[in-house]
Parts: C-alpha cells; structure tokens; sequence
C-alpha cells in the first residue's frame, strides 16, 4: 500500500505540477509598471524629443549656410553648407530609428526624403520660369524635394560640385530647398510632438492612460521595437538598403551617393535604434525593462547593438565601391544586422509581450 | 496489484491534465474565429498590419514578396531615368504605396503628394466591349497631376456640405456630401460626362479574394429577392484587356476588374503612368498635349517587377480579428446578422484550391463580402455605369480590417470616395437594397449601436 501512496502522490504532484503556470514574480509589479512608465516618460522627454529639436537646429543651420552660400557663393562657404547638410543628415538618420506618429502621418519622412532624385524632372525645373521661392516646393513631387535634390545640388555627381559651377537657378533651388525642410517639414515635425492639436509626446507619454495612439502601453513598445521601430530599421538597412546595391552590385540605387554619405546614413539609423534601447540623456530605455528581468537578455541585445556598428568601421571604403571591393565586410555587416534585427523581432517582442501587461 | 497501479497511475494523468483544462471558448462553428484570412492570417494589430506576408514562404518566395514590397514602395521619376523611370507624363501618385498607405486606404483629397482619391471619367455610352466610353482627350481616368512641362488634364476641387440625420432617439449625426467639380482642365469637353470617385482602399486579402470561385460569388445572388430581404446582388461581368475577355469582375470598387494582374497593371498606367507588358500604352497616349510621348511599345515596368508586385500583393496576410471573446463585441456580431448586414457583408466563404499556394488555398475565410454589385442608393450614386454596374452600384467593400484603419492611416476615412469620417456615418449613408438594414440600425439602441461598432472595430 505504501507504493499505492506514494502513486497517489505522484498524482497529486503531477496534477500540481502540470497546472503550474510559470508565474514570473520578478521582484515587485508595482515597480515594473512604475519603471515602463518612467521608460515611456524618457522615451519623449529624453530621447524623441531632444533629437529632433536637434534636427530644428541643424536645418537652421543649413539654411543659414545655404543662404549664405547664395550670396556669397565661394568653395569655402560651399563647403560649409555641405558640413551643414551632413549634420542635419545626421541627426535625421538617427531620428529614423523611431518612425512612429507624425513623421509618417503626416508625410514629414517622404516629403524630405524621397529616394531617387528625379533627374528629368530636376532638370526641366531649372530650365522653367518657375520662381523656385520656397512655397512653389512645397508644390514640387516629393523627388523634387528635401535632402536628395539638395545633396545632388550641393555634392554634384560623384562629389565634383564646385561654387563656381553653381548657377543663380541652382543657388535659388538650394535655398529655397533648405527653406522647405525647416519650414515645411522639419520644425512642424517638432512642434507636432509638442504642441496641439497632435501633442505626440503627450500621446506617447500618456499610452495606456487615456492616449488616443496607444491604447495600452505594450502598444507603444512594440510600436517602438518592431517594424516602425527598431527592428524595422534594422531590416530596412541590413536586408533593402545595404542589400540591393550589393547583390545587383549596381552603385547606382544606393542612399546619399553624392555626398559619400551613404554608409554614414546607414551606421547612424542603426545607432538610432540603439538610443531608443539604451536612453538618451540620462534618461532610461528599454534596456532598463529588458536588464531589471532578464540581464542575460538585455546584455545578448547590448552586445549585437555594439556588433553591428562596429562593423560599419570593417568598411573602409565608401559604398559605391565597397559593394565590389570589399564584399566580405559587407556581408558581414549585413548578417550582423540580421541577428540584430531577429533578436528584437523575436527575443525583445516576446519578453514585452511577456512581461508588459498593461 | 500492478495493474491497480497502473489504473491509478493513469487516473492521476488523466485528471492532472483535466482538471487543467480552461473552459475553452471554442466558436460553436469549431473555427477560430480571429483567424479571418485562415492560413493566411497574422497576429498583428500594429499601423503595420496589412504590410506582412503570409507565413511559411520559402526563402525564394520571402525574397520575391520583398522585392514586389520594395517596388510597390518604391517612387518613380519621369524618364529618362536609368532607375525606376516611366512616371507620367500625366499622373495621379507616383507611388502605389503613396495612395495605399501602409499597404492601407487612401487618403480623400486629389491632386496632391499624399491625394489617394482618383476620378474615372467616361461619356454616355459603351465601349466595343460593353465598358465606359472614354472622353476624346482624357480616357477614362483624370490624371490630375503631371510631370514638369505638362500641364494636369484638370484640377479637381472637393467641396462638403453638412447632412444631419437624427435617430429616433433623438441623437444627431452629421453626415458630409461631397460635391465634385473640376477645373483649369487642360482641353475643353464638348458633351456631357460622367465622373465617378475612387478612394484608394485596403491592400487586404486580395489573394484571397481572387481564389473565391466564380461559382461561390454567384450563389450570393438573389436575382428575384426570393427571400424577400430587399438584397438581391447582381455579378459584375468584364472586359478584362489582357486575357480580351469577358469575366466576371472581383476587383476595384464597382467590380470592374477580373484579376490582380490587371488590377496592378492598370493601376501602374493610368494612376502612375507606368507602361508594363499588361498594359503597354501609356494613360496618355494619343491625347493633344502628348504629341511628346515615344509611342508605348517599350514597358516602363520590367515585367519580372510586375510580376513580384503581384506574388507582394497576393501574399500578404490578412490580420487576426481582435476581442473576439468579449461580450460587447459578441452580442455586436449577433446584431449585424440580426439586422441583415450580413446580407451583403458574408461573413464566411471557402477559397478555391490553389496548388501553388497552399495558404490561400481552400481556406475558410471571413471576408465580410459577397463580392457582389448592390443598388446602394441615390446618396452614394456616381450615376457612371461600369460595364453592368449600374450608376447606383458598388461591390461589397469587404470589411476584415476595417478596424484598424485607423493605425494604418493615421486618420481612418470609409466609403468609396472616403465621405465618412467614422463607421457610423458610412453605415448612415446605405440605402438601396441596404435601405432596411440602414433602417433596422437606427432603430437600435445607442448601446446597441456601440456593440455593433465595436463589432466592426473587431475585424
């Protein structure tokens, strides 16, 4: 009877054991909702927040060179306004590692950086009588305007701009191009995250209380991690931008030719992604959420982070040419970028869809 | 003795998994009733949940949908252009996903960057295949924008004026009635014509869609209202300009058009101006102003492009429904087939079989549409008949993931011209064969009302 017993037991023991359900208890709940509001918080006052007010001033900034390009019109000043494009690139190019709200609702993302630039287009522009004052950009398709057509402007092909090359038309185009990124796009991009009728920002920070873009704030994570998030640029880069170019080995459709920026556009949307995982001005990210629940998560997501861009620096020719030449580091870059962009997708989604609960 | 054991032993296993079973709520119909494209079903409910594939694509075929992904994405520029030219020279957008937003609807204005409403244009008569009568000079579609140096066929203004309309309760909606009218049109029109609106709509299950057989569509129809519920549905028969010939229309908002290819391939010419081997001269060609454009024998659009767009199109997955169990949403479902949407709007059919993708094929899908031409009444009439889509025709917008519009927009717009800001106003302007079911809803009430519309947001 005793064996009898002991099998009721293992009965009683399976039955317990099997309807055990892996109740995470991780240290209290109270502080983890605390800690993904505070993340959330940080997330717009922290992060979204300052970097695009950085975008605010970097336009000014290019439009101040630019102007002062137009009237003035020296190498040096030329190459100021090109210094100029290439900050505000990049602090857009960061600001694309969270693609969500008003930069794709309202068209702030294709208006400014619509890929290729019409050429055809471009040219019969110039040979109009159109005033090319910055309100008849603002009327121009979406590849007649933002930093593409500026950058074929102020780089030329392959880089061969000079100030002399420039014709009183050109000059026109460049500023009033400038003109449109600030004041058409760029500074309503900013004023729509902090101010009504939208108050993204608020939106963001009230996700789960009341906000009308996200009901609940797992929401908002997997809006910020997957496809208009991290994960998204991740595979934009690794597997369509970088890609392409490299499997048609075909220098023609890549990002920012003119300006030899094409792999600095990519390297700076992958540390995008990565400020909004780690925070920005001392603000807390996500890591804080992943690190306070599972460190050997947070330090496997840290660690690919930390891969991938330092495999931008394997490639030390620009991409035009490293597509060719140097074929092994593209690919390694690009298959660190896959794993990074699986990791978010699959390992980062599950624990927030895991641990998240409000 | 052992066998005692082993009887106990058994016991225990068994009541330790039954005394673990939740009690499931399984539909009485034994589906699951979130997984509304079947196979072709995805857990996303994001801004990006029209744009994903159906799972277990091979690698290959991963990689075709993701090409046809980045060409429906991508822009395209006037030629000559060494990429992506054939834009124009008279165009509506110069992407597909500049009007299909997110793989989503168009947003209702016309002539501009963001514009996803288009005009069809057509003059009293048919065509030699029983289709509109195009306009000398305009075809059968305005193109309101242009590349540089041409001049738009005509400017479309958009006016709204207000409608009230008061349930019987007392509450008050008020409805918008656009009034088209066009203007700055490149070439005067001699005669009357006809203008019809189209709101770019979702990209959802179109796969889907293309495999319900003819068969299934026409057992939809009630030709004599034998039942007596004021619905009949009448199939849509095509020119279809690529096979030449008729067949019956699935596609576009009047059912005017048999297949995703042409579909695609239409859309490419006459909102792009892009030419392909399925539609190989442009929107333009012949009219005065284009004396400029190379006759049209070369296809702008590579036809292996054309071909990923379509495989893009035809694999992308239908999202889950959402709050299915919930009781609010459950006692809506009862309402709108109580009240006879479901006349029209047909929850369930079955795909046709399909050996090359088995996702879509035979697949038990909620569409909520009997792909049929319904009388909608004469405040939605284009009063533009479409091959035999009557002036006051449409085809049943089908409406899984009509709810989350909303995050795939930014700001969701309904109908076929995108009128109604919300789903209760577009349910207010049915009429026609929906006019008792429009009726029946009024009647509802305001709980009722919101059950029924949390429904729909459900799908």
């Amino acid at each position: 009877m005793k064996n009898t017993i002991f099998i009721w037991a293992l009965g009683i023991a399976t039955i317990t054991s099997s309807c055990h359900k892996a109740t995470q208890s991780p240290g209290t709940t109270e502080s983890f909702a605390t800690l993904e509001q505070t993340v959330i918080s940080d997330f717009a006052n922290n992060t979204a927040l300052p970097q695009y007010a950085n975008m605010v001033s970097a336009a000014v900034a290019l439009n101040s060179a630019v102007t002062t390009l137009h009237s003035s019109t020296t190498d040096a000043n030329l190459q100021s306004a090109q210094a100029a494009w290439k900050t505000l690139r990049t602090a857009w190019e960061q600001c694309e590692g969270y693609l969500i709200g008003p930069v794709e609702a309202s068209d702030y993302d294709p208006n400014t950086d619509t890929w290729p630039t019409d050429k055809t287009q471009l040219d019969s522009l110039l040979a109009s009588n159109n005033a090319l004052q910055a309100a008849d950009i603002a009327a121009l398709p979406q590849s007649l305007r933002g930093y593409h057509p500026l950058e074929y402007m102020l780089f030329g092909v392959g880089g061969s701009r000079t100030a002399a090359s420039l014709t009183a038309k050109e000059k026109q185009y460049m500023v009033s191009l400038a003109a449109d990124m600030l004041n058409n796009n760029i500074q309503p991009l900013y004023q729509s995250w902090v101010s009504a009728p939208t108050n993204y920002a608020q939106q963001v920070i009230t996700a789960g209380n009341g906000s009308a873009a996200y009901a609940k704030k797992l929401d908002f994570f997997l809006d910020i991690t997957g496809d208009n998030g991290m994960a998204g640029i991740c595979g934009e880069v690794g597997s369509e931008k970088m890609y392409e170019p490299f499997i048609k080995k075909d220098s023609t459709i890549t990002e920012s030719p003119y300006s030899d920026n094409t792999l600095l556009d990519f390297k700076n949307n992958i540390i995008g992604a990565q400020n909004v995982y780690l925070g920005l001005n001392g603000g807390k990210g996500i890591k804080d959420l992943v690190a306070s629940q599972n460190k050997s998560l947070d330090n496997k997501i840290k660690a690919q982070f930390t891969a991938a861009i330092n495999a931008f620096d394997n490639i030390t020719q620009r991409y035009e040419l490293a597509i060719f030449n140097q074929r092994v580091q593209v690919q390694q870059l690009m298959d660190q970028l896959t794993a990074l962009k699986d990791i978010l997708e699959n390992d980062l989604t599950d624990f927030l869809k895991q641990y998240v609960k409000d | 003795m052992k066998k005692t054991y082993i009887l106990i032993g058994i016991a225990g296993f068994v009541m330790a998994f039954s005394m673990c079973h939740k009690a499931a709520d399984f539909p009485e119909i034994g589906y699951d009733e979130r997984m509304s494209g079947g196979e072709a079903t995805v857990l996303d409910e994001s801004s990006k949940a029209f744009t994903l594939a159906i799972s277990g694509l091979s690698a290959r075929d991963a990689r075709v949908h993701t090409i046809g992904d980045q060409i429906f994405d991508q822009t395209f520029v006037a030629p000559p252009s060494s990429i992506f030219a054939g834009l124009g020279p008279v165009y509506n957008n110069v992407s597909c996903v500049n009007c299909h937003r997110n793989d989503g609807e168009g947003i209702p204005t016309a002539g501009f960057s963001n514009a996803g409403l288009l005009f069809r244009i057509s003059q009293p008569g048919t065509d030699a295949h029983g289709g509109p009568l195009a306009v000398p000079g305009y075809g059968g579609q305005l193109q309101d924008q242009a590349v540089l140096g041409t001049t738009p066929e005509a400017t479309i203004n958009i006016a709204y004026t207000d409608v009230p309309v008061t349930y019987p309760d007392g509450t008050v909606v008020t409805l918008r009635k656009p009034n088209y009218t066009l203007q700055n049109m490149y070439l005067p029109i001699t005669g009357s014509y006809m203008l019809s609106p189209r709101l770019a709509p979702p990209m959802v299950g179109l796969g889907l869609l293309e495999n319900v057989p003819e068969q299934t569509i026409l057992s939809f129809v009630d030709a004599g209202d034998t039942n007596g519920d004021g619905i009949t549905g009448k199939a849509n028969y095509v020119y279809d300009v690529y096979t030449k010939k008729q067949e019956i229309g699935k596609f576009g908002l009047k059912a005017n058009t048999p297949t995703l290819l042409t579909q695609i391939a239409t859309a490419y010419q006459q909102d792009m101006g892009v030419t392909s081997y399925v539609q190989p001269v442009e929107s333009a060609y012949g009219q005065q102003q284009m004396h400029g454009v190379a006759g049209g024998t070369q296809p702008e659009l590579a036809d292996s492009l054309l071909n990923f767009v379509l495989y893009y199109v035809k694999t992308l997955a239908v999202p889950a429904r959402r709050d299915v169990t919930d009781a609010d949403v459950k006692t809506g479902q009862l309402i709108f087939n109580q009240i006879n949407c479901s006349g029209c709007h047909r929850p369930n059919m079955r795909t046709g079989v399909d050996v090359t993708l088995p996702q879509i094929s035979n697949q038990r899908i909620q569409p909520f549409t009997d792909l049929l031409l319904h009388d909608m009444g004469d405040g939605l009439a284009d009063n533009r008949p479409d091959f035999l889509a009557t002036g006051n025709e449409w085809r049943t917008q089908p409406l899984w993931g009509i709810g989350l519009l909303q995050k795939t927009t930014g700001t969701a717009y309904y109908l076929h011209d995108g009128r109604a800001r919300t789903l209760e106003e577009a349910i207010l302007w049915h009429n026609g064969e929906a006019k008792k079911s429009k009726q029946a809803f009024m009647q509802l009430s305001s709980s009722e009302r919101a059950k029924l519309l949390k429904f729909l947001g459900s799908l």
